[in-house]
């Protein structure tokens, strides 16, 4: 009736991917070793803390991995320490040359791309070759953004006060509303256009 | 140039922006400086008359009269007078003259009156000036003017005198005694010898007739003068064995007759009472004076409630001008800019509101200055000297400067910021008005917390009333106090009816005004917490009755208070006991004043509760 | 909308509009702020209206409060039609069944935290005793039972906005009308008013909030985005994990 589109979108639907690649984690886990010494599962909870939910991304075994590459990479050395209970663990140890590369990563200014290029594109494109209508694209990932934002505000509330995690969420949060305002503006733009 | 340019433009679109404020400003204003016209117009009014009636009349400088007390063997004895003739400083006299008392009756008014017996030749002193009519002569009595004129009469009237036939041969004027009904001769005495005087002893007279004084005495109290030919007089005085003599003398320093008159004065009821010409310029005075009072009284309440209502108009508006005041500050106007702005809009009303008053006071004088009929001539003709106009001129540029220097310096104290930001002045909070609420039914719990959060407001709300009902009670148990003693006839000190009818007029105008000021400030101020709580659950008639009797229960007080303070005011005014008006009047008075208010803020109440709430607390959104 | 929204059975919806209109002006001024509204929410159902500003949303809680009146169309609240009421039973239905929460608070100034919760209590006629027992209970809920003698100057603008969330609720309302809650709020506060409101959708509480804050569907059922005084979509948020938040870490190489 009168033109109300309605979705049902279930945003558990979705598995958590797996096998990400952290580009960042080689640094954080050098610049988590620049103070002490540590073992490979405290600098994996030290990482959960600061992710909060978002920690999920992060499997299991790959904080063990990346500090293989690490060692390979001679950034970092470890050291097997007996444990008469339990199986021999690892106490990972800052180089010279790992300590070189976090201060290398400390001082490096560069930020995410903001721009939505691809998106703005693809509007260009579709309305271009006739392929789509940009409103109804526009209207499609305003709704898939929205879905997203309201489960990361929803996180956000579950963080308690003060939480470092709880931060992140913020950013995300703040970024996807970004997005909206700026799908509003499509929206407008392309809304506002004669049909070809 | 520029900046005076500026300043008046300022001026003016403020104004222009606010006509019903600078109309009430106006209204308010104006009320006082009529006022006040009118008091000062007043002054001095008589004293051109009385003194050309006294030159008209040769009038005396000393009146000297003696009569017979009750119980005295015989009449009272002329030679005292007499040696007062030869007295020295006296250079002429006239007299002595017979009196006595009688009942005057003309057209069903029955009238005291003191009759003189004379010569139908004129008088080297005291020769009443005949203004309507002849002289005296054998049957035909002359009336004093003030008397003729309480009574209707004029000549060629038939009149009856101590139940005998007489005609009204004229009607004249003297400047030997008050008009009526303040006629006193001996053993009544007056003046500024006898006032610190013990009155000599009062005893119980013998029953009075309907025609005459009680046998051998005299009444006392409010009565008129007539001559009469000295044959009729003493056919009078034989009759009632009412008897005295009186001497008009002439000073060669008639500067000095207080003077005189305290060197002869004996504190005996056998001597004769004295009297100046002064205690009866002070007599034909004395209804003038407590005109004037009665006005300068309401000019000083009529001021309060100005100021009162200037008050609440200039703080009702203090948000709109502070932020008109940072906006200005914020494109570099000064604080003196400020108060110039300010300065010039409230000079300009009060400008026209002083042309106003004058005007308004200057067409009303002749109703208060028409009792001047008992002296020679119509008083003169009421002028606004430049005096007058720069006092009241004076005045109201006061109350205008006054309301412009405290919203001046709050404006020029306030941070620019802040009176952009338009921080409204926040609400008080009266703790225990507001817990006491809570028990109310919802109309009351409104009201009481809407009178509670302007605390001032709602006691300028008080004082306005208060001081009009005091004004109004004044005005009615004085009005009541002159009936009570009221002579027969229209006796001219009702005339100070007239004022007070003015005054109580003015006041009600003043006070209506006054309260249209507090109930504008109000609704303007609870149009976000009416809709508020209209949209908490409140129902539009609650909303509507909880803004009226916020306005009602100030000003039940406020009536209360002055029912109070009039009648404490009147006592002051008075040096006679006070009567107290009738209840029904009190409770009038009373009820009118919570109705008339009442009635005043219903209607912008029920305006207010038809507009719609979400369209209220878009607007007023904090 | 062509579904039922879940209501319960038996029960029909607690808030419903048909064809709702709303026109301001005339002729060439005509401004048409509600275009044929369809509206349900069923009883315990979070619904959130979105849209830009001069949508029209505001102008539909209004109405659905029955603070104005539609031009044409209908609503009913618990089965009554209130679009036609008299200003009377509005006020009757509106202390005994609708609790509103303003973008700017509107809390009466002189008033303590308490004493503005008491506030629809006393309108609506219940004993000073049970007002003050009642306001002190939700204060306490909204987690500000120490804060209840403050005066709403002394607060923040969320500490306000939560004891205007208490005094929308002292009459125990059918229905909560919510509009732009977390419009003068910073992020913080925001998301203390949003816990608090997800509190009372959990409890059951029927909630109808407009907003332009996205923020706002963290805690709705159901999402209903509005333009230029019509429904145009309406979005069923099933509440899910957080799993493909990963994908907005950004972590991914």
């Amino acid at each position: 009736m009168c033109g109300v589109e309605v979705r049902a979108v279930d945003v558990s639907g979705k598995e958590p991917s797996s096998g990400y690649r952290l580009r960042v984690v080689q640094e954080v886990l050098l610049a988590l070793l620049a103070k002490e010494a540590s073992y490979g599962y405290q600098l994996r909870a030290q990482l959960q803390l600061a992710l909060g939910p978002l920690a999920d991304a992060l499997n299991a075994g790959q904080v063990y991995v990346t500090l293989n590459r690490l060692e390979k990479a001679g950034l970092a050395t470890a050291e097997r320490v007996g444990q008469s209970d339990r199986p021999d663990r690892k106490v990972y140890r800052l180089t010279a040359a790992g300590h070189e590369r976090v201060v290398e990563w400390l001082g490096d200014m560069s930020w995410p791309k903001a721009a939505p290029t691809e998106f703005h594109l693809k509007l260009v494109a579709a309305a271009a070759a006739g392929l789509a209508n940009p409103a109804h694209l526009v209207d499609a990932q305003r709704h898939a953004v929205l879905v997203e934002l309201a489960a990361a505000q929803r996180a956000a509330l579950t963080e308690p006060h003060g939480s470092v995690a709880g931060l992140l969420l913020e950013g995300v949060v703040l970024r996807l509303q970004a997005d909206l305002t700026w799908l509003d503006a499509c929206a407008r733009h392309w809304s506002s256009r004669k049909e070809p | 140039m520029g900046r005076t340019l500026l300043v008046f433009r300022l001026a003016a679109r403020d104004l222009r922006r606010r006509p019903a404020e600078a109309v009430l400003l106006l209204l308010a204003l104006t009320a006082a400086t009529a006022t006040l016209t009118l008091g000062l117009i007043l002054n001095g009014v008589i004293s051109e008359p009385y003194q050309s009636t006294r030159e008209a009349t040769a009038g005396p400088d000393v009146i000297a009269s003696l009569g017979r007390l009750h119980g005295a063997e015989t009449g009272p004895d002329p030679a005292a007078l007499k040696a007062l003739t030869d007295a020295p400083g006296v250079v002429a006299h006239s007299g002595p003259y017979l009196y006595t008392q009688a009942a005057l009756e003309a057209g069903g008014v029955t009238v005291r009156v003191w009759a003189q017996g004379r010569h139908t030749s004129p008088a080297d002193v005291d020769q009443p000036k005949v203004t309507e009519g002849n002289w005296v002569r054998d049957g035909g009595a002359v009336l004093e003017a003030g008397l003729a004129q309480a009574l209707g009469a004029s000549a060629g009237d038939r009149i009856t005198l101590g139940g005998r036939s007489f005609q009204v041969a004229g009607v004249a004027v003297t400047a030997a005694m008050p008009p009526y009904p303040k006629v006193c001769y001996s053993p009544c005495r007056y003046g500024a010898a006898a006032q610190n005087a013990p009155p000599p002893p009062i005893e119980s007279l013998p029953p009075t007739s309907k025609a005459g004084p009680p046998p051998g005495a005299f009444w006392m109290g409010a009565s008129g003068l007539i001559w009469l030919s000295e044959a009729d007089a003493q056919s009078f005085a034989k009759q009632t064995q009412s008897l005295g003599y009186l001497v008009n003398l002439k000073l060669a320093d008639p500067a000095g007759a207080a003077t005189f008159v305290r060197g002869h004065f004996q504190n005996l009821v056998t001597a004769p009472s004295l009297a100046t010409w002064q205690d009866v310029f002070d007599g034909h005075m004395w209804l003038i004076e407590a005109q004037r009072t009665a006005l300068m009284g309401g000019t000083w309440l009529l001021g309060l409630i100005a100021l009162g209502s200037i008050a609440v108009l200039v703080g009702g508006r203090m948000t709109d001008q502070l932020r008109r005041v940072g906006l200005l500050k914020a494109v570099g106007g000064t604080p003196g800019l400020v108060a110039a702005v300010l300065l010039a809009e409230h000079v300009a009303v009060a400008l026209l509101a002083t042309v106003a008053g004058l005007v308004t006071g200057w067409l009303a004088a002749p109703l208060l200055t028409e009792p001047g009929a008992a002296l020679l001539g119509s008083a003169a003709t009421p002028a606004v000297t430049p005096a007058t106009a720069g006092l009241v001129a004076a005045v109201a540029l006061g109350i205008a400067g006054l309301a412009s220097f405290v919203p001046a310096v709050r404006a020029a104290r306030t941070s620019t910021v802040r009176a952009l930001a338009d921080v409204p002045r926040p609400p008080r909070r009266a703790a225990r008005l507001i817990a006491i609420s809570a028990r109310l039914p919802v109309p009351l719990l409104l009201a009481v917390r809407a009178a509670a959060r302007r605390p001032r407001r709602t006691l300028l709300a008080v004082a306005g009333v208060a001081v009009s009902v005091t004004g109004i009670v004044a005005a009615l148990s004085v009005h009541a106090d002159r009936y009570a003693e009221k002579a027969p006839g229209t006796d001219p000190r009702t005339g100070l009816s007239q004022a007070l009818l003015m005054v109580a007029i003015m006041l009600v105008v003043q006070a209506a005004v006054n309260a249209i000021c507090i109930i504008w400030a109000t609704t303007l101020d609870a149009r976000r917490s009416s809709a508020l709580a209209r949209a908490l659950g409140a129902t539009p008639d609650q909303v509507s009755a909880g803004l009226a009797a916020a306005q009602a229960l100030p000003a039940l007080a406020g009536a209360l208070l002055g029912l109070a303070g009039g009648i404490g005011l009147a006592e002051v005014l008075n040096e006679d006991a006070v009567v107290i008006p009738p209840p029904w009047q009190l409770a009038a008075v009373i009820l009118g004043a919570v109705a008339v208010v009442t009635a005043l803020t219903a209607v912008p109440a029920r305006i207010g509760a038809r507009r719609s709430v979400g369209e209220i607390l878009r607007t007023e959104a904090a | 909308m062509t579904q039922a929204n879940g209501s319960l059975p038996g029960i029909g919806p607690v808030l419903r509009t048909q064809d709702l209109q709303m026109r301001y002006g005339r002729g060439a001024g005509l401004v048409r702020a509600l275009n044929g509204v369809e509206l349900e929410a069923a009883a315990g159902e979070a619904v959130a209206v979105m849209g830009p500003s001069g949508s029209g949303k505001s102008t539909l809680l209004n109405l659905l409060g029955g603070l104005e009146r539609p031009s044409a169309g209908e609503v009913w609240l618990a089965g009554n039609r209130i679009d036609g009421m008299s200003e009377k039973e509005l006020a009757r239905l509106r202390r005994q069944s609708i609790g509103f929460v303003f973008q700017a608070f509107h809390l009466m100034d002189e008033l303590t935290a308490q004493e503005n919760v008491e506030l629809p209590a006393l309108l609506a006629g219940r004993s000073p005793r049970t007002a003050r027992r009642r306001a002190a209970q939700l204060l306490e809920r909204v987690g500000l039972d120490d804060r209840a003698g403050h005066l709403p100057s002394a607060m923040s603008g969320g500490e306000r906005q939560r004891v205007a969330v208490a005094r929308a609720l002292v009459n125990e309302p059918l229905i909560v009308l919510a509009d732009e809650p977390t419009g003068n709020l910073d992020s913080a506060a925001t998301a203390d008013v949003l816990r608090l409101l997800d509190g009372l959708r959990a409890a059951g509480q029927t909630l109808v909030i407009v907003t332009h804050d996205a923020r706002v569907t963290a805690i709705a059922d159901r999402l209903i985005t509005m333009r230029d005084g019509s429904l145009v979509e309406e979005t069923r948020l099933t509440r899910g994990t957080v799993g493909r938040l990963a994908e907005l870490t950004g972590l991914e190489g």
